[in-house]
C-alpha cells in the first residue's frame, strides 16, 4: 500500500474563479483522513480532481513513487482511487449484484464467479446485502454500501467519501463508521472522509485537514487537536457566540401570535395544540419522520389533508398557502432546490416572486427596478455572496442559496416565519449568519417556528422547544432549562 | 465609446474593463469568489438568436438558389407574407404549445382537436350560422382542453399519455361523426362568412408598419433599460428597420391574408402576456419548480390546466381556419399536425422539461419549417427528401440548444 500525496494542487475555472490555490495533502495507507471546510472553501473541487471528474490547473499527485495524471473518472478508478459521492450514482432499477458489476465488460451478465467475489468482499467488510435485492428498494445507507462494495470489487486502494453520513440516520451512521474502520485498520486501505460533523471527525479519523478559501489552513494528527481548534480553522466564528448573546438579552416575549388548535393530518400528525408568542422562537425537535415538517406544512395550509384551526394575531388563517401568506406567514421549506427556489432563475426573480404583485404596476406588470431594489437590499442585509442580483441561483453555493430562500420571504416583513431545517447542509459561517438572522427577526417582534435536527442549534436560538415523536408532541421544554442530552432522550423515546 | 460597449455586450470584443482572467482574488473581496459563469460567446449568441439567424439564412439560400435556377423568387414583401400565411396554422398552435411546454406539460392532441373542431363547425354552420357554430366548435375545443388538464392534474396521469389517448380518441369521434366521409358546406351565406373570416386580405403596408413600430418600441425600451436587454434591443431595432423598409417598398396593391394577421396578433399578445405580466412570470415558475411555486401561494393546478385549455383553443381556431380555407374537411384532416407544431417549438429552443421557452422563437421556428418546405418544392426535391432534411434540421437545432447546457430564458 502506498501513500497518496498531493503537492501544490491548483484549480482555476475557465470563468476565472480560483477554487484551489496550492493544496498539499498526504494520506497514509491504513488511516482515515478527515477533510473539512466551509461551503465554497474548495473541498468539492479537490474531491472532483481526485475522482478525475475535472483536471487540476497545476501541481502534482503521486501514489507512492507513481506520478498520477488522469483525464476521466475511469483513469482514477484504474489507479485505485474511488470516490463515493453524497448523491450516490446507482441504477435504482437494477439489483445489487448488477450494480456492483456494472463496469464489467466481458463475460455473462451473471456468473457464479461474480457472486462468489461479491460474497468475499461482503465478508471482508462484515456487511451483508441480498445480491438480488433491487437497489431502488434499499435505504440511502444501504445504497452507499453498494457503492463502497463496487469500489472494493474494482480494486480501490484509496476511497474518497464525500459526506457519507450527511443523509443517514444514527444506526446507519454506525454501520458506515464500522466499515470505514474495517477497511483501514484491517484491509490497509486509505479513506478520505469528508464531513460537516466535527464529532464524527474527531471519533473516526487519524489525520485531519481543513481547507479555507482554496488553501490548507490546518493539517494535524486528530489526536492533537480538539473541536474548537477545527471549528476555528473552518470559520473562526461559532454558534456559541449567538447563544451567549441570546442568553444575555433573555427573551421577553409578548402575547400570543400564533395559535394552533387540533391541527392534524392523517396518520402522520396527531392533533396538535400549541401557541407561539410575539417575539418568540419556538423550536420543534424530532428525528426524521417524527412529523416535524408535517406540522409546518399543516400550519401553512400547504397540506391539503390537514384539518384544524390556526389563528394568527386572533384572526383565523385560511387553509391554503395563499391565505397563510396574506395573513403574514412565510414557509421556508426543507429542500431548497426542489421546494424553495427556481434554480434556473436569477436571485432577483426568486426574491421578488412571492410578493410579485405588490411590486407590480396594477398588480400585473412587474416593475424591474423595484424588484432589483428589493433584491439588492436583501443581498446586503443577509450578506448573500453573489456577483449581482442577476446571477442565477444555481451559481451560488449552498449557504448563499439558502439565504436567498429565506430572503424571498423576509422582503415582505412577515409576522410569522416557519423554518424547516434552514441550516441543513450549509457551512458554519452561513449557519451562524442565519441563526443570527432568526434572533434578529424575533427581537423585532416577529414569531418563529423552527424545525432542526441539530438540537444544539435549537438550544442556541429557541426560547421554547416542543419535542415530537411519531407525529405526537411528547414534551415541552424551556430552552434554557434543558440539554441536548435530554432532547435526544425525549425524541428517541428512550 | 457607446459602440464599444455594445460590441462588448454582443461579444464581438473582449471586455475592456476587466484585465486578464480574473485571477486577482482579494481575500477581503469575497464577492469575487462567486464569479459568474459565462458560455463561450459565439455559442451563447447562437443559442439566444440562433433561430432568427437560421431563418434569415434559409430564406437567403432558398432565394439565391431559386434565382440561380431562373425561377424568379425575389425576397419581396408579398412572398414573405405568403410564407407567414402558410405557417399560420402551425404557428398559432406552436405558440400555444410553447405555453404548455413552459408549464412543464405536453400536448399531442392538437391535430385531432383541430380536425374535430372543423367537423363540428361544418356540421352546424349551415343551420346555426357562422358565429354560433364557431363558438360551439370552440367550446368543444375548450372542453377537450379542460378534460386533458383535469385528467393530468387531478388523476396525475402523465400529459404525454393523456394527450396521446386524446389524439386517438378525438380522431375516433371524428370518424363516428362523419361516418368516414368527407364533409362540406353548401350553405351560401356560410361559405361567404367563412371566406370573410379566412380569405379576406388586408393592406400590407399598414400591417408592416404596425409590426415595425412594435419592434422599434421594444428595441428602444431594451436600449433604455441597458445591461442584458441591450443586445436584444439592437436586434429588435434591426428587425424594425427591415420590416419598416419592406413596408415602404411594398406596393399599394400588396395585401396580407387574414390568417397571417391572426398569427401575428396571437403571437404578440401571448408574448406580451408572458414577458411583462405577473401571470407570465408565474407560468414560467410553475414549469420551473412547481413545488416552490405552490409554497409561494401560486395556484399551480390552475396554471397547468390553463396551458392545456389555451392549446386546445388555439388548435380549435386553427381548425376553423383550415375548414374555412377549403370549405370542406375529411376524416384524416390535419393528421400529424402535432409533430410540426412540436418541431416548431423545439426549433425555437423551448425546453421539454418546462420553465423556459419563448413564443417569438417558436413563431420563427414555424416560419423556418415552412420556408424549408417551400425551398424543397422550388428545387423539385420532392417529398421523399423533405423528411430527411427536416429531421436533420430539428436535431441540429436541439443540439445547439443543448450543447454547453447553459439554459437561461
Amino acid at each position: 500500500m502506498d501513500t497518496l500525496s498531493l503537492e501544490g494542487i491548483r484549480k482555476i475555472y475557465p470563468n476565472g474563479t480560483v477554487a484551489l490555490k496550492g493544496v498539499d495533502l498526504v494520506v497514509r495507507p491504513g488511516t482515515v483522513h478527515g477533510l473539512l471546510g466551509a461551503n465554497g472553501a474548495g473541498k468539492s473541487t479537490l474531491i472532483k480532481i481526485l475522482s478525475g471528474a475535472i483536471t487540476a490547473s497545476g501541481g502534482t499527485m503521486r501514489l507512492g513513487e507513481r506520478q498520477l495524471a488522469w483525464k476521466r473518472p475511469a483513469d482514477a478508478m484504474k489507479a485505485g482511487v474511488a470516490t463515493i459521492y453524497q448523491h450516490i450514482p446507482v441504477v435504482s432499477t437494477l439489483s445489487v449484484i448488477d450494480n456492483v458489476f456494472l463496469s464489467k465488460t466481458a463475460g455473462w451478465r451473471r456468473s457464479d464467479e461474480d457472486a462468489a467475489k461479491l460474497r468475499r468482499v461482503m465478508e471482508k467488510i462484515g456487511y451483508y446485502l441480498d445480491p438480488d435485492a433491487t437497489v431502488g428498494d434499499l435505504s440511502i445507507g444501504q445504497r452507499q454500501m453498494v457503492s463502497i462494495i463496487t469500489a472494493l470489487i474494482e480494486g480501490a486502494q484509496i476511497m474518497v467519501m464525500d459526506e457519507p453520513t450527511a443523509s443517514l440516520g444514527v444506526e446507519e451512521r454506525d454501520v458506515v463508521y464500522k466499515v470505514v474502520r474495517q477497511l483501514t485498520s484491517i484491509e490497509g486501505k486509505a479513506v478520505i472522509f469528508v464531513s460537516h460533523f466535527l464529532d464524527e471527525i474527531l471519533a473516526l479519523t487519524d489525520d485531519v485537514t481543513v481547507i479555507r478559501d482554496g488553501v490548507v489552513v490546518l493539517t494535524a494528527r486528530t489526536s492533537e487537536v480538539d473541536s474548537d481548534a477545527i471549528a476555528n480553522a473552518i470559520v473562526g466564528r461559532a454558534i456559541e457566540a449567538i447563544a451567549r448573546e441570546h442568553a444575555e438579552k433573555s427573551a421577553d416575549t409578548g402575547g400570543i401570535a400564533l395559535s394552533v388548535k387540533d391541527l392534524a393530518s392523517g396518520s402522520r400528525l396527531a392533533p396538535a395544540n400549541f401557541n407561539v408568542a410575539t417575539g418568540e422562537v419556538l423550536g420543534l425537535a424530532g428525528f426524521l419522520g417524527s412529523g416535524r415538517s408535517e406540522i409546518l406544512h399543516a400550519v401553512f395550509g400547504a397540506d391539503p389533508k390537514a384539518v384544524g384551526a390556526v389563528t394568527l394575531n386572533d384572526k383565523p388563517v385560511g387553509r391554503s398557502p395563499r391565505a397563510a401568506m396574506r395573513a403574514g406567514m412565510a414557509l421556508v421549506p426543507e429542500d431548497r432546490s426542489s421546494q424553495g427556489l427556481f434554480m434556473q432563475s436569477s436571485v432577483c426573480m426568486n426574491i421578488s416572486f412571492p410578493y410579485l404583485s405588490s411590486l407590480s404596476k396594477w398588480t400585473v406588470l412587474p416593475e424591474v427596478a423595484r424588484e432589483r431594489n428589493v433584491a439588492e437590499e436583501m443581498i446586503r442585509r443577509l450578506k448573500i455572496k453573489t456577483s449581482s442580483s442577476e446571477s442565477l441561483v444555481s451559481e451560488l453555493s449552498g449557504g448563499n442559496a439558502q439565504k436567498v430562500a429565506i430572503a424571498k420571504w423576509l422582503a415582505s416583513r412577515p409576522a410569522m416565519l416557519l423554518l424547516d431545517e434552514p441550516t441543513a447542509g450549509i457551512d458554519i459561517g452561513a449557519k451562524a449568519d442565519i441563526l443570527a438572522l432568526i434572533r434578529e427577526f424575533a427581537a423585532n417582534g416577529g414569531s418563529v417556528l423552527l424545525v432542526s435536527s441539530e438540537f444544539e442549534e435549537l438550544l442556541a436560538v429557541c426560547d421554547r422547544i416542543l419535542v415530537l415523536r411519531k407525529g405526537h408532541i411528547v414534551a415541552e421544554r424551556i430552552a434554557s432549562q434543558t440539554s441536548e442530552h435530554e432532547l435526544v432522550l425525549l425524541a428517541s423515546g428512550a | 465609446m457607446h459602440m464599444t460597449r455594445l460590441k462588448e455586450e454582443i461579444g464581438l470584443i473582449a471586455p475592456s474593463t476587466t484585465v486578464g482572467s480574473g485571477v486577482l482574488i482579494d481575500e477581503k473581496k469575497e464577492n469575487l469568489a462567486v464569479s459568474k459563469s459565462r458560455d463561450p460567446y459565439v455559442l451563447g449568441i447562437l443559442r439566444e438568436f440562433g433561430v432568427y439567424v437560421a431563418l434569415a439564412l434559409v430564406l437567403f439560400i432558398v432565394t439565391a438558389i431559386a434565382m440561380y435556377l431562373g425561377k424568379s423568387q425575389p425576397l419581396t414583401a408579398a412572398n414573405l407574407s405568403n410564407i407567414v400565411y402558410q405557417a399560420s396554422l402551425t404557428g398559432i398552435m406552436a405558440i400555444a404549445m410553447t405555453v404548455v411546454l413552459i408549464t412543464g406539460n405536453f400536448d399531442l392532441s392538437v391535430g385531432s382537436v383541430a380536425a374535430l373542431v372543423g367537423v363540428v363547425f361544418l356540421m352546424t354552420v349551415g343551420t346555426l350560422g357562422f358565429g354560433i357554430a364557431a363558438i360551439l366548435a370552440l367550446s368543444v375545443a375548450a372542453f377537450v382542453g379542460l378534460v386533458n388538464g383535469a385528467i393530468n392534474q387531478f388523476l396525475g396521469i402523465n400529459a404525454f399519455i393523456v394527450t396521446l389517448g386524446m389524439l386517438t380518441g378525438a380522431r375516433g369521434i371524428i370518424l363516428v361523426l362523419t361516418d368516414g366521409r368527407s364533409l362540406n358546406s353548401t350553405d351560401e351565406s356560410a361559405v361567404a362568412a367563412m371566406q370573410l373570416f379566412e380569405t379576406t386580405r388586408q393592406p400590407m403596408n399598414v400591417v408592416l408598419y404596425c409590426v415595425g413600430g412594435l419592434f422599434a418600441i421594444c428595441g428602444l425600451v431594451g436600449l433604455y433599460r441597458g445591461s442584458t436587454s441591450r443586445v436584444r434591443g439592437v436586434f429588435a431595432l434591426i428587425g424594425a428597420t427591415i420590416v419598416g423598409g419592406m413596408g415602404i417598398l411594398s406596393g399599394p396593391r400588396d395585401t396580407v391574408a387574414n390568417p397571417a394577421i391572426y398569427f401575428l396578433v396571437f403571437t404578440v399578445v401571448i408574448w406580451l402576456l408572458l414577458t411583462f405580466t405577473t401571470f407570465g412570470r408565474r407560468l414560467y415558475a410553475v414549469g420551473g419548480n412547481a413545488e416552490a411555486a405552490r409554497l409561494a401561494g401560486v395556484n399551480v393546478v390552475g396554471y397547468k390546466i390553463f396551458g392545456f385549455l389555451l392549446s386546445s383553443l388555439a388548435a380549435g381556431f386553427a381548425g376553423l381556419l383550415y375548414v374555412s380555407r377549403l370549405g370542406s374537411t375529411y376524416p384524416g384532416a390535419m393528421q400529424g399536425a402535432e409533430l410540426a407544431v412540436i418541431a416548431s417549438a423545439i426549433l425555437g429552443g423551448t425546453s421539454l422539461f418546462g420553465g423556459s421557452g419563448s413564443v417569438l422563437k417558436s413563431a420563427a421556428g414555424a416560419l423556418l419549417l415552412v420556408t424549408l418546405t417551400n425551398g424543397f418544392n422550388l428545387l423539385n426535391l420532392g417529398a421523399n427528401y423533405q423528411g430527411i432534411i427536416e429531421g436533420v434540421v430539428i436535431i441540429v437545432a436541439a443540439a445547439i440548444y443543448t450543447v454547453g447546457a447553459g439554459r437561461r430564458r
